[in-house]
């Protein structure tokens, strides 16, 4: 395949504003015009297209509909380029697509500003508190890496801000809490149901340091001496608030021991007390990755993709589980 | 990535699984290329943690920095152990020059963005909050080509996997608020949500419906 040269009519049309894009073209001969409408006032915008000059570009390299109609009003001739052709052809030649860059930067600061000007109509978003929330959520989470990252950048910008004695604590204990095993990784803390965003006086004192130990552990890759930890907060009931988590956790050092038969049957017991556990994918996912283990690939597929008919696209347990399910199909 | 990057060495970082690179609302400076790893972009809402997009080696990101130095949109975090390359307005020329593969790559990141910025802007534009619902439908159809067999062109059906919190995020209105308007599309057959999907009944009715309060509020 190469570039190909078209002839258009006079009064035909190239494309049409809303049709898909996959042509970019260069106007060779001839006289043509796109039509497109402010976005602002809907008035009609008319533009001609010089020889010489590319149109369509930013449809075809954005992959989204054309955004005016090219309409011709000469006989032309235009070649046509596939986005590869596109490609390899600019490639070669740095100066048109620094000239190209330098246009769409315009185009988008333009265009950037105008949607922020209509958002701050809309919804009034305050950057000081805004960074102070993002803290707070991973605080509130157990995530004391991140929320320990979002409070000193707040104590940064805002040294002397409204926020900063909260911040000020909250990163502090953060830290204590970092420094003594807690978890930075987040990989299975999900959303704490206690977790109050407004609560900013009140400080929160966790127990069970065992339950953050163990943690660590896994963290580590330290199975089976957080399976032990753990064993003894789940039979003894002392993990207070981290209580279904610990339990959670115990299963998932299970799979990671190997221990499948056990780990099938505990995630079964744990998805019967806790139907609604924030971290029902997870489990859902350690189930099918212990039929996986035992080479019961049916049933492994079975609950991969029950996830994935639960879970949001872009969720991290969805993503895991499409990766999981496509070594499936290639190991079978 | 083929091209060489090796010169670019001393504008590399690493952060290990779990930190985070930038936060959402803190002023940006950089932008950033990944090497190796993969990155999360994610956004608080409320008390969610919403994972936006998941990028991979050879992908940008923070690129709206070299534009202006505006508050960043949204957070990332390193999802893995990652390699980067840190890049500003001072050392972005150095970065071009001899590497038109990662211009084109920009390139091609700002084209997406002007289409989703001008779609966003005529979705903020109008004034009535049911149409700026189905507006942002209307958008997801444009821009989500949908599965062979998922869509009926005799009934325009459309099958979304979006949630009420995305829709409000696009349509600029409170996540309440647009439970309400989609509630009251549920009673009038026009939409179906279920879990981490929303199904339209006829996108061509939408688009009529969003026509009718464009052409309304512009005149």
């Amino acid at each position: 395949m190469s570039p190909k040269a078209n002839r258009f009519k006079s009064n035909s049309f190239i494309y049409f504003l809303g049709d898909g894009a996959d042509k970019i073209y260069i106007l060779k001969s001839g006289k043509i015009l796109l039509k497109s409408n402010d976005i602002e006032t809907n008035e009609e915008l008319k533009e001609l297209i010089n020889t010489g000059e590319f149109f369509g570009v930013k449809s075809a390299l954005g992959k989204s509909p054309r955004d005016e109609t090219a309409v011709v009003l000469q006989d032309s001739d235009v070649i046509s380029f596939t986005v590869p052709e596109f490609e390899q052809m600019v490639l070669a030649n740095t100066r048109v697509i620094m000239k190209m860059l330098k246009v769409f930067s315009n185009q988008l600061r333009r265009i950037h500003s105008k949607v922020q000007s209509l958002m701050t109509k809309t919804e009034s978003t305050d950057q000081e508190q805004g960074l102070f929330s993002v803290g707070d959520y991973y605080f509130n989470t157990r995530q004391y890496k991140q929320a320990a990252y979002a409070l000193s950048r707040y104590l940064t910008y805002y040294p002397s801000g409204r926020l900063a004695t909260q911040a000020n604590l909250r990163l502090e204990e953060a830290e204590r809490l970092l420094a003594s095993g807690g978890s930075g990784g987040g990989t299975s803390l999900g959303p704490h149901s206690h977790a109050g965003s407004s609560s900013v006086s009140q400080g929160p004192i966790p127990p069970g340091k065992e339950y953050y130990t163990a943690v660590s552990l896994i963290n580590q890759d330290k199975y089976s001496e957080a399976y032990q930890i753990l064993q003894k907060i789940v039979s003894g009931n002392s993990g207070g608030e981290n209580q279904a988590k610990a339990e959670f956790e115990l299963g998932h050092c299970l799979v990671m021991m190997n221990k499948f038969d056990e780990a099938i049957r505990y995630f079964t017991a744990f998805l019967q007390k806790y139907p609604k556990h924030p971290d029902l994918k997870d489990a859902l996912y350690y189930i099918g990755k212990s039929y996986e283990g035992k080479k019961d690939l049916t049933y492994a597929k079975n609950f991969f993709e029950k996830i994935l008919a639960m879970a949001d696209e872009d969720e991290p347990v969805a993503v895991k589980t499409r990766k999981a399910l496509k070594a499936l199909g290639s190991s079978q | 990535m083929s091209q060489d990057l090796s010169a670019f060495g001393r504008f590399a970082i690493s952060k290990k699984a779990g930190e985070i690179v930038f936060c959402e609302f803190e002023p940006g400076e950089n932008f950033y290329l990944i090497q190796s790893g993969k990155i999360k972009i994610v956004k608080i809402l409320g008390d969610l943690e919403k994972t936006l997009d998941v990028l991979q080696p050879g992908e940008f990101f923070g690129e709206m920095s070299l534009l202006e130095e505006a508050p960043r949109t949204a957070t990332a975090i390193a999802l893995t152990d990652v390699k980067l390359l840190v890049f500003n307005q001072t050392n972005f020329e150095i970065l071009i020059q001899g590497n038109p593969q990662i211009v084109l790559n920009i390139l091609k990141i700002f084209s997406k963005r002007i289409y989703d910025q001008k779609r966003r802007f005529m979705i903020l534009k109008l004034e009535d909050i049911q149409a700026r619902v189905a507006d942002v439908f209307l958008m997801l159809s444009e821009t989500q080509p949908q599965p062979p067999g998922t869509q009926d062109e005799e009934t325009t059906q459309r099958v979304f996997n979006t949630t009420p919190e995305d829709i409000a995020h696009w349509a600029g209105i409170s996540v309440q608020k647009t439970t309400e308007v989609l509630n009251h599309f549920t009673t009038q057959r026009r939409v179906e949500v279920h879990q981490g999907k929303i199904v339209v009944k006829n996108i061509a009715d939408f688009s009529r419906f969003v026509n009718s309060r464009r052409n309304k509020s512009s005149q």
